[in-house]
């Protein structure tokens, strides 16, 4: 929650649960002195420090997970950030975390982030909030897409994270728009019949300012774009961030052998890429170089 | 807003078709105004008759074309044009209940 | 916001157009007490649609956003909304996707503790209605004005409430306007009643479209210098989802979230409290609106109870009942969801006909009333004249079932 908003008395504060008292002093909760595109923890000290997001009910060797307390720990500003899903895997452990969660509809994510993130802009005029559309390849591609497309189209100042395990896991390992041409899966019993949707490709016909697609291979990575996404949704437009998050359950990928076909996949046809717009590049130029000579526009 | 005075009774259009009636009474003669719905908003417009009452205290009248008001429905596609038209009608409508009391006095005399 | 040099997106007045020393049309408002809004501010008369009514309204109810997708017969009332945008009355406005992303984006502004307004018509309200009917466990106070029209094959665009009946088992307050003055004035007092912190609850407006919306009817409207007071998002049954708050257990606990006995607990115990919650709704109605029900003639033995437009017809067949020296009743019933039980039993005790007549195949209403009447009250309750479809109800046909009734029920 706020630190501004509710600042315990220090009076209280060894009374205060410890959990919280380590996410404001040894953890993401940290003030960052008002320079939110620099990070107090680092990715490296994973394990050291307390996390956003700790228990969780996913499958042992999900890489999903590890993907999710990547996001967590890349967010800029998390106690100012509201995160928005829907059915799939993930939101059990989303709602795990110790930022708002928002469980809505089926394939509403997109839709109720544009109303949370204007409203949010009209409420809280001198103070960003972040959104995070964090939800499945089906809740987006298949279920959510209208929504998705619309919110892309508008430039939405929010981000949008799909979590691309290429099945709908939830459900019991359906095929979805993401699955690959040809794959077995229930409800494919004969191979999937098209193409994997090419997303990327859509985002960018849509004009999104920051396109990333990549896989948990390199945590520091995924820390760094995610902050990048949501500095470019907060000033400039959209975001959209792709990763392969493998369902080790429905591909019958061994628990040891997870990150292996993270890295296999990856060289084969998930390598990391960026897109970025000229508006957003001199964005992130700004914040992250921090040139001598602010531009007078 | 229509001319409020000698307004008898204000209802809801009663062949059910949306849309309200005025009706305005002066001794016997009145006028009806219908404003009902319309598709495109820029088509409303008031539908007009020229009624005369059949009882002194219920609402209930029948259409007159005989006057020299109108001898059809008139239609009015603004408030101010009907209004000028309802003045006019009230004071030609004070003028007939006057020359209609005549009328029997000048039987009863022949 | 001040976007960098190059960004398409246009967020601020001054980035849609709007000179730097542009002051928004709110601002110059001042905020007044609900009920002297209601029941004190002089009134001025205008002759003006049902949808002018709603613009009329909106103006006054100091709305943060309004979010909707166009509809016939609905379209005329939110584009007049787009109008109140740009002079600055509501803060923020987008024509949406279609009727889920409508609901839903505008169930996302309501979570962010902001005053938040829709609207629709029958086959919108068909189609977001998995959103709809998740707004009142999500807690969310939303005003959505519903214009009534057909919603099944084959397609007309005519008054038919029938879209109302899917709404009465949600949990979302609903009230019925007879006419373009109830369609500026319900909105308003809606929209107070469901942000009051016992309550906390979508409200939805309905008004049978087109003879309504379409059509102009005399309503008096409060001066326009007078506002609501604004929504206080801290005030609020669960909080608002700004990370200003903890966050809400509903989206916190894991057993909520599977199939298991807490789950079950959670939710039949979290719906008992969004349905008691509308029934707690009833003391602002009635204080707001000068009652849940209006009655005609208390004292007759025949009695019309109606909703919408179809009191109107029926007011007027009270009225030529009484030139004909005959007492008719007539109960009006503002509020269908609280559902003015009480009320309308206490208005009907001495009743020994009932008359419902409706604008709906379905006859909910003749519903509602046998469900709450069954073993409380002699009279016996008659279901029609119904039309439906676009089809007119002319006092006459309510005259004539009067009469048959009569002949029915010595």
């Amino acid at each position: 929650m706020s630190l501004e908003t509710l600042r315990p008395s220090p009076a209280f504060a060894d009374v205060l649960p410890i959990e919280y008292r380590d996410l404001v002093e040894h953890g993401p909760y940290n003030n960052r002195g008002g320079d939110q595109s620099k990070q107090t923890i680092k990715v490296t000290d994973m394990g050291k420090f307390k996390e956003v997001i700790e228990e969780h009910p996913m499958c042992a060797g999900c890489a999903m997970t590890l993907f999710i307390r990547l996001v967590y720990i890349g967010m800029p500003n998390p106690e100012h950030t509201i995160v928005v899903g829907t059915a799939g895997c993930g939101r059990l452990a989303i709602s795990q975390a110790s930022v708002p969660f928002i469980y809505g509809n089926y394939g509403d994510t997109n839709a109720v982030a544009s109303g949370l993130k204007r409203g949010l802009e009209v409420r809280f005029p001198d103070q960003k909030k972040d959104v995070v559309v964090m939800a499945g390849d089906g809740g987006l591609i298949d279920i959510g897409f209208q929504g998705l497309m619309h919110s892309w189209f508008r430039k939405e100042n929010f981000t949008t994270i799909m979590l691309d395990n290429e099945v709908y896991g939830n459900t019991g390992g359906q095929e979805s728009g993401m699955t690959n041409q040809g794959k077995v899966l229930k409800m494919a019993p004969r191979g999937k019949f098209g193409e994997k949707v090419d997303a990327l490709g859509l985002a960018k016909v849509a004009g999104v300012d920051y396109i990333a697609r990549l896989a948990p291979t390199n945590p520091a990575r995924v820390a760094r774009t995610v902050r990048r996404a949501i500095m470019v949704a907060r000033e400039v437009g959209h975001s959209y961030i792709q990763a392969y998050t493998s369902c080790n359950i429905e591909y019958s990928i061994p628990t040891p052998d997870v990150m292996k076909d993270a890295f296999e996949i990856e060289k084969e046809r998930y390598g990391f890429e960026e897109i970025i717009s000229p508006a957003a590049k001199a964005y992130l130029d700004e914040v992250e170089k921090k040139p001598k000579k602010k531009k007078s526009d | 807003m229509l001319i409020q005075d000698n307004l008898f009774l204000t209802r809801s259009n009663p062949s059910g078709n949306g849309g309200v009636q005025f009706l305005y009474r002066v001794k016997d003669y009145g006028l009806s105004a219908l404003s009902g719905p319309q598709e495109e908003i820029s088509m409303i417009h008031w539908e007009v008759e020229v009624i005369k009452f059949k009882d002194p205290k219920t609402a209930e009248f029948e259409i007159s074309h005989t006057t020299e008001l109108a001898d059809k429905t008139l239609k009015f596609y603004s408030d101010k044009s009907l209004n000028e038209f309802i003045q006019k009608a009230f004071q030609y409508f004070e003028e007939l209940d006057s020359l209609e009391k005549m009328l029997p006095n000048e039987s009863q005399q022949s | 916001m001040a976007n960098v040099k190059g960004s398409s997106v246009c967020r601020t007045a001054t980035d849609e157009g709007k000179p730097a020393d542009w002051v928004p049309g709110g601002e110059k408002q001042t905020v007044v007490d609900p009920m002297k809004m209601f029941h004190e501010l002089p009134r001025e008369k205008l002759f003006i649609t049902g949808s002018e009514a709603a613009r009329e309204s909106m103006r006054r109810a100091n709305i943060d956003i309004a979010i909707a997708y166009p509809i016939t017969p609905q379209s005329e009332s939110m584009q007049q909304a787009g109008y109140l945008y740009d002079e600055g009355y509501i803060k923020e406005y987008y024509r949406a996707e279609e009727e889920i992303g409508t609901f839903s984006a505008i169930s996302g502004a309501s979570r962010a503790g902001v005053r938040s307004l829709t609207a629709t018509s029958g086959p919108g309200l068909m189609r977001g209605m998995e959103a709809i009917s998740s707004w009142p466990g999500a807690r969310t106070p939303i005003i959505m004005l519903n214009m009534c029209r057909v919603i099944n094959t084959p397609l007309a665009i005519q008054p038919d409430n029938i879209e109302m009946s899917f709404m009465l088992n949600t949990g979302i307050l609903l009230l019925h306007a007879e006419n373009q003055q109830d369609f500026y004035d319900y909105p308003l007092a809606a929209i107070m009643a469901s942000e009051q912190v016992d309550v906390t609850l979508p409200a939805v407006v309905s008004v049978d479209g087109f003879f309504c919306t379409h059509a102009r009817g005399p309503v008096e409207v409060t001066p326009e210098e007078y506002k609501l007071p604004p929504r206080d998002g801290w005030r609020s049954a669960v909080p608002a989802m700004d990370n200003e708050n903890p966050p809400a257990r509903i989206s916190r606990d894991a057993p909520i979230q599977k199939s298991n006995f807490i789950s079950y607990h959670m939710h039949s115990s979290w719906q008992q409290e969004v349905f008691a919650a509308v029934e707690r709704s009833a003391k602002y109605f009635d204080k707001y609106l000068g009652g849940l029900i209006e009655v005609v003639n208390p004292d007759a033995e025949d009695f019309i109870i109606a909703s919408g437009c179809a009191v109107s017809q029926a007011r007027e067949a009270v009225r030529q009942e009484g030139e004909q020296g005959r007492t008719v009743g007539l109960v009006k019933v503002k509020s269908i969801r609280p559902f003015p039980t009480e009320q309308i039993l206490d208005a009907v005790k001495g009743a020994k006909r009932i008359l419902v007549p409706e604008f709906n195949q379905a006859g909910w209403l003749h519903k509602e009333l046998c469900a709450v009447l069954y073993g409380r009250c002699n009279a016996v309750i008659k279901d029609g004249p119904r039309v439906f479809g676009g089809m007119t109800m002319p006092t006459e046909m309510v005259l004539e079932w009067l009469a048959e009734f009569r002949k029915e029920v010595k």
